[in-house]
């Protein structure tokens, strides 16, 4: 897996790709945790490159997301595939996270 | 004798990728539908992490065998270590309708297989064995 980051005007977009599992999501984990610790204001998460997620990787979103809330800091998730978009639904995550079809909207949302 | 596949791998996260593409390739060579696939890779992928988390405590040092066969009209993957004793009650999952970290890899197990079971008779370890019935590829 490989993180790219990109910080346009206080909103940081997040794109991982490849397989984020046991053994790859706490690199994500830690630059997230990095992001949030300087407060960043919105981070969005884009998916578009990302072939496979497990039970670990959705948890590092719910930690992100959950460690942004004392300072209403906003996690949204974009670009999500068809094959990723089922552990959201199944895991009723889909409720939970602000969700976007691309970052653009995620920017503007 | 029914053909088995058998993937022995260190408790090593890193190895989850390898029985991840085992599972793919062996549920494909038995002709299983494209989205039973993709659901038995992650429910092994889960299965697999919960003995490295849990059973083994995080050591990357101990092994896991994975055993893929096809039965007449399921497909069965056993998952052994060598861990202490293990039973599904000991196995801990969340309320879908809670937000926390944690618990949604039993889940996926759970509705990806028909049947999830521990082996009582296996002398020292444990052998889960998770049975899902076959829905083909030619007939979805």
């Amino acid at each position: 897996m490989k993180v790219d980051l990109i910080d346009n005007n206080g909103v940081t977009v997040v794109s991982p790709s490849g397989e984020i599992d046991m053994y790859s999501s706490p690199e994500l984990r830690k630059q997230l945790l990095t992001l949030i610790k300087k407060k960043t204001s919105t981070i969005i998460i884009a998916l578009h490159d990302v072939t496979y997620i497990d039970s670990s990787g959705i948890a590092t979103f719910v930690e992100a997301l959950k460690r942004m809330m004392p300072y209403k800091g906003k996690l949204k998730i974009a670009e999500v595939p068809e094959s990723i978009m089922r552990i959201f639904n199944f895991s009723k995550l889909d409720k939970v996270f602000e969700m976007y079809e691309s970052v653009d909207d995620a920017i503007k949302g | 004798m029914t053909e088995q596949v058998v993937l022995r791998v260190a408790s090593h996260p890193k190895y989850l990728s390898v029985v991840r593409a085992v599972a793919v390739l062996t549920a494909e060579l038995y002709g299983l539908c494209r989205q039973d696939v993709e659901d038995i890779r992650s429910a092994i992928d889960e299965a697999c992490s919960n003995v490295i988390r849990h059973a083994y405590k995080g050591d990357t040092q101990r092994q896991i065998v994975i055993g893929f066969r096809c039965l007449e009209d399921s497909f069965e993957v056993t998952i052994e270590d060598d861990a202490p004793k293990t039973s599904l009650s000991d196995l801990k999952q969340r309320n879908l309708d809670e937000v926390r970290v944690g618990g949604l890899g039993l889940h996926i197990i759970k509705k990806v297989f028909d049947s999830i079971a521990y082996d009582e008779t296996k002398q020292g370890g444990n052998r889960l064995i998770l049975v899902r019935t076959i829905r083909r590829s030619n007939e979805s």
